[in-house]
């Protein structure tokens, strides 16, 4: 089962958060948008491991999600007038029923076929909005205004503080996400990802439970796409576009899926490596594959599975018990 | 009336490209059960090869034959490096690792040919056109399908007519089972997975002539070749031939019929053949 | 740090050479797409801005110029976050280069209230120097409309009646469509039909050509750039269309950058740009001439644009001494003599009034491809769609 508070996965979570307030109190302002950016693909990835590491089921479509909340949000400001206060919810609960007409339409696909299902969605949505004049088309939408904090003393407009608020929300997805997968309804779902049909057996609704979990994933996702969209102050149809949804797939498998910091770790790591290779080679496309590659050779479960089995071996190695076996052993299970 | 068949050969043009393409990476799945995302790298390499043989001895059959042959090379090394000790880690972990040789593979074509496009022409023994009930029809379009349908064709005929075929319908069924009957799995899977990057190479150098040779082709024949692929069901032959088709059909008529959806026609039919049928239309295995 | 470090480095060397002749350093942020689908023509701006900057960096005496790059790729965000950088943590005194029209929407806004002056060497989309211009928004390349709008005109006058069109589907390809077609018409052509092919996804051209050609127009309008261009035209010549439906283009469609992969299919066609490589002027000989010896190419409609980007940038620096105000108000004022013929930045748009070729592809005596110009549109200037920056 998933135990958020199992002590590997809290302290790489605290390490994580530790450095993300470190970096935007201290950071420059590239640092800064770059951890804006992280944050995005962090709540994003942790949305895909909602589906990926509990269901086992690997999505190419977050694009769609992600990019509805971002489009609704902007939408609803700049074309509605309305207030972000108003638009952020609407933006998240549209993407949540986009999450779960694409959960109600792909119920009975599985592994490849389920990304390649999600991934049509995604395509789909794409073309609609580039081809929406009302939309902005393929210049997207801009001026979209970041939600007015003042009351409370907090000057969103100003980059360190939003770089710390988005780093916060991230934490707060993390929270929640997890205090959710550790209850009942996490525990189902890791069980339909280990064995649907035994699960069904059970009789247990898989279909209600994977759409439901597809619904939880899209909004979570839209609120990424709320995030992007106050972060750039601009929407462009490419967040719909599948290689979008590849960025968020690789980054969270990368990291390690089923953990929930697995993604958060993944997404840190692929957007400084991207920015930092960016900054001396144009091919920086090869230096990511090639991480991509090595990431896979230390493991198919990504570095926080291998950060895992590290720390199993090293606890088994100083507690050398007799016989050596322990049964109880949080990460292993996770 | 000669307006519907001239589109109708379009669309059944387009087919033979993305069967020649989406052919190695259906079999490889089936047969390994590896999805191999840099599979249109091959496409792309054969592209590039063949240009570089046509530059060296300007000779189109040589150019022609050499180029799916060299295009092996590298499918030898990513099955060595890459898919031969990937083949048990899932698919989660063949997805990132062969995404991540795609992306390598398009920094060494710009390292190697350059950014700017380059010009592959027509040979000019097939470069004239005849007439179709009136409209002129270029000739090499038309060769593109006889090459496409003689390959399906002989791929049947090896499949299902010789020793060799048979193997590899075994090994298709059940691995295990076909090991112990005596298939030398780990000759046949290098033999196949090269043979399905060579066929690659084939599309690429034969779509160089239509299309233009740029680093990205590798990576916008991919999801037209996925989507193929999946519609017919993961490793089938015929279940390839029909996938194209349909997406060969409904790429064509999607945008001449409905300008306003084209290039969403392809994903709808994705999405109707998935929601209605999850395994694909022909699967290998049920 | 790293961005610190050369900071530092020119104050000691200004304090070092404290006096009326202390010579400056001016930063110019180069925002160009070096991966991605436009990766080469962020290289070919990059190159004519590099010869710019050695022909006409004189005029800043002892002042220099240094360049900082920054790829851009084809987003928007990407664009966005290396603009911002630019700005706030390398301080750069203007910013240059774009090529997408996208990028040049998402930054739009920060570089406006961000004051920083703009030099756009590519992205013409017709909003940018319409109702979304901007003061510190200067375009030395050219807008959508400005090269489509004269071949509309063209047409009408050279007694063409019906004809279709076929672009990508995405802004630039409606603005070209649309502005031939609004010209086209005022002059007495009818526009049978439009098609707008999937952008960036189109390879295959040849049901859009059948279908073209089953309206039976006079004429075939289109605009591609890059690799669809190559397709298409390819495509275009091998259907056997030259001889029932001539082509009109806008003039990247056979750019010297591509024009080689092209090959014959480029024959006969008719273009409109504003750039002709074989224009025989002494800027024009000095520019072609110095390209080839450092790149061993023709240089492209692209380069020139870098080159005249360099250009404006070292005048307006030279006369504003990199107040950003007075560096647009010189903008505005420069007169250029450029390889592409005499240009100036319109003061009610912002966007630069310039010749309009119109040419043919021909094949000269040796073989090889060159243009022919057919007519010249001079002082094309779009209208104000919405912008008022004169007064």
């Amino acid at each position: 089962m998933f135990r958020l508070f199992d002590p590997l996965r809290t302290a790489l979570a605290l390490l994580l958060f530790g450095a993300g307030v470190l970096r935007a109190l201290t950071g420059d302002v590239f640092a800064l948008e770059i951890l804006a950016e992280t944050a995005v693909f962090a709540i994003a990835a942790m949305a895909f491991d909602l589906l990926a590491g509990f269901s086992r089921l690997v999505s190419m479509g977050h694009g769609l999600f992600v990019g509805t909340g971002a489009y609704v949000y902007a939408g609803l400001t700049v074309l509605g007038g309305l207030p972000p206060a108003a638009a952020a919810p609407a933006a998240v609960l549209g993407a949540g029923v986009a999450g779960l007409l694409v959960g109600l339409a792909t119920v009975r696909t599985r592994d490849v076929f389920f990304l390649m299902a999600t991934l049509a969605f995604g395509q789909m949505a794409h073309v609609f909005v580039l081809r929406s004049p009302a939309l902005g088309g393929d210049d997207g939408l801009t001026g979209v205004p970041r939600p007015d904090l003042s009351a409370l003393g907090v000057d969103l407009s100003d980059g360190r503080t939003f770089a710390l608020a988005a780093v916060l929300l991230a934490a707060l997805v993390y929270l929640l996400l997890g205090r959710l997968l550790a209850s009942a309804f996490g525990r189902t779902l890791l069980a339909i990802g280990a064995d649907e049909g035994r699960v069904r057996a059970l009789g247990i609704g898989v279909a209600r439970h994977r759409v439901a979990a597809a619904a939880l994933s899209g909004a979570v996702a839209g609120l990424a796409g709320v995030l992007a969209a106050c972060h750039a102050m601009y929407v462009s149809p490419g967040l719909f576009h599948w290689t979008f949804s590849g960025e968020v797939l690789t980054m969270a498998l990368v990291g390690g899926v089923g953990s929930l910091v697995g993604p958060v770790l993944g997404a840190a790591l692929v957007v400084e490596l991207k920015y930092a290779v960016a900054a001396w080679t144009a091919h920086w496309g090869a230096v990511l594959g090639l991480f991509l590659v090595a990431a896979v050779w230390a493991g198919g479960d990504g570095i926080y599975g291998r950060i895992a089995r590290a720390a199993r071996a090293l606890r088994r190695r100083l507690r050398p018990g007799p016989g050596g076996a322990h049964v109880r052993d949080g990460a292993g299970s996770a | 009336m000669s307006y519907w068949i001239v589109q109708l050969l379009n669309a059944v043009q387009a087919s033979m490209l993305l069967f020649l393409v989406a052919v190695g990476l259906g079999v490889v799945f089936g047969l390994m059960n590896v999805v191999n995302l840099a599979h249109g790298a091959f496409y792309a390499f054969g592209a590039y090869l063949g240009w570089t043989v046509l530059q060296a001895t300007g000779s189109f059959p040589l150019a022609f034959l050499l180029a799916p042959a060299l295009t092996g090379l590298p499918g030898l090394a990513v099955y060595a490096l890459a898919v031969a000790r990937m083949q048990r880690a899932g698919h989660l972990a063949q997805v990132i690792a062969t995404l991540g040789l795609l992306f390598v593979s398009v920094e060494a074509l710009r390292a190697l040919w350059g950014d700017i496009p380059l010009e592959f022409p027509v040979p000019p023994a097939l470069a004239g056109s005849v007439d179709i009930l009136g409209t002129p029809y270029p000739v090499y379009r038309l060769s593109v399908v006889a090459l496409g349908l003689a390959v399906a064709a002989l791929l049947w005929l090896v499949l299902s007519r010789t020793i060799a075929g048979a193997m590899v319908r075994a090994a298709v069924d059940n691995v295990e089972m076909a090991a112990a009957l005596g298939v030398r799995t780990g000759l046949l899977f290098p033999v196949v997975f090269v043979l399905g990057c060579a066929l690659a190479g084939l599309g690429g150098v034969v779509a160089a002539p239509l299309l233009s040779v740029h680093p990205g082709m590798g990576v916008e024949v991919l999801v037209p070749a996925l989507v193929v692929v999946v519609v017919g069901g993961l490793g089938s032959l015929q279940g390839t031939l029909v996938g194209a088709l349909l997406v060969g059909l409904a790429d064509t008529f999607g945008a001449v019929m409905g300008p306003q959806l084209s290039g969403a026609a392809v994903y709808a039919l994705l999405a109707a053949v998935l929601v209605l049928r999850p395994g694909g239309l022909l699967p290998a295995r049920s | 740090m790293r961005a610190l470090l050369p900071a530092v480095v020119s104050v000691a060397v200004s304090v070092l050479l404290a006096g009326p002749s202390s010579a400056r350093e001016y930063r110019v942020g180069l925002l160009l797409p070096y991966s991605g689908v436009y990766a080469a023509l962020g290289e070919e701006i990059e190159a004519g801005f590099r010869l710019g900057l050695e022909h006409f960096g004189d005029v800043l005496g002892e002042d220099t110029v240094t360049v900082l790059k920054e790829d851009t790729e084809v987003k928007p965000p990407v664009g966005l976050v290396k603009t911002k950088k630019l700005v706030l943590q390398d301080r750069v005194d203007v910013l240059a280069g774009i090529v997408s029209s996208g990028v040049l929407a998402a930054v739009r806004d920060f570089v406006h209230s961000a004051k920083v002056p703009l030099v756009v060497a590519n992205a013409g989309n017709v909003e940018a120097t319409g109702p979304k211009c901007s003061r510190y928004i200067v375009r030395v390349s050219f807008s959508n409309a400005q090269i489509a709008r004269p071949m509309g005109r063209y047409m009408a006058e050279t007694g063409i009646r019906t004809a279709v069109a076929m672009a990508p589907d995405y802004a630039a390809g409606h603005q070209h469509v649309e502005a031939m077609q609004a010209a086209f018409e005022s002059g007495g052509g009818r526009m049978l039909a439009a098609t707008y092919t999937p952008f960036g996804r189109t390879q295959d051209f040849a049901p859009y050509l059948t279908q073209a050609q089953a309206t039976g127009a006079e004429a075939l309008f289109a605009f591609y750039a890059g690799s669809e261009a190559i397709a298409f035209i390819k495509q275009y010549a091998a259907f056997g269309l030259r001889g029932t439906l001539p082509l009109y283009a806008a003039g990247y469609l056979n750019s010297r950058l591509t024009l080689d992969a092209i090959g014959d299919a480029a024959v006969g066609s008719i273009n409109s740009l504003h750039y002709v490589t074989t224009l025989d002027t002494p800027e024009n000989r000095r520019f072609q001439q110095a390209f080839r010896e450092r790149h061993g190419r023709i240089a492209s409609e692209y380069a020139v644009q870098g080159y005249d980007a360099a250009h404006l940038i070292v005048e307006a620096l030279a006369r504003s001494k990199g107040d950003p105000e007075a560096f647009v108000d010189a903008a505005r004022e420069v007169r250029f003599a450029s390889p592409r013929g005499p240009w100036y930045i319109d003061p009610a748009t912002n966007n630069i009034v310039q010749n309009i070729y119109i040419y043919e592809i021909v094949k000269d005596a040796t073989g090889q491809l060159v243009e022919k110009i057919l007519k010249v549109y001079e002082e094309e200037r779009d209208p104000p769609n919405g912008c008022d920056l004169a007064g």
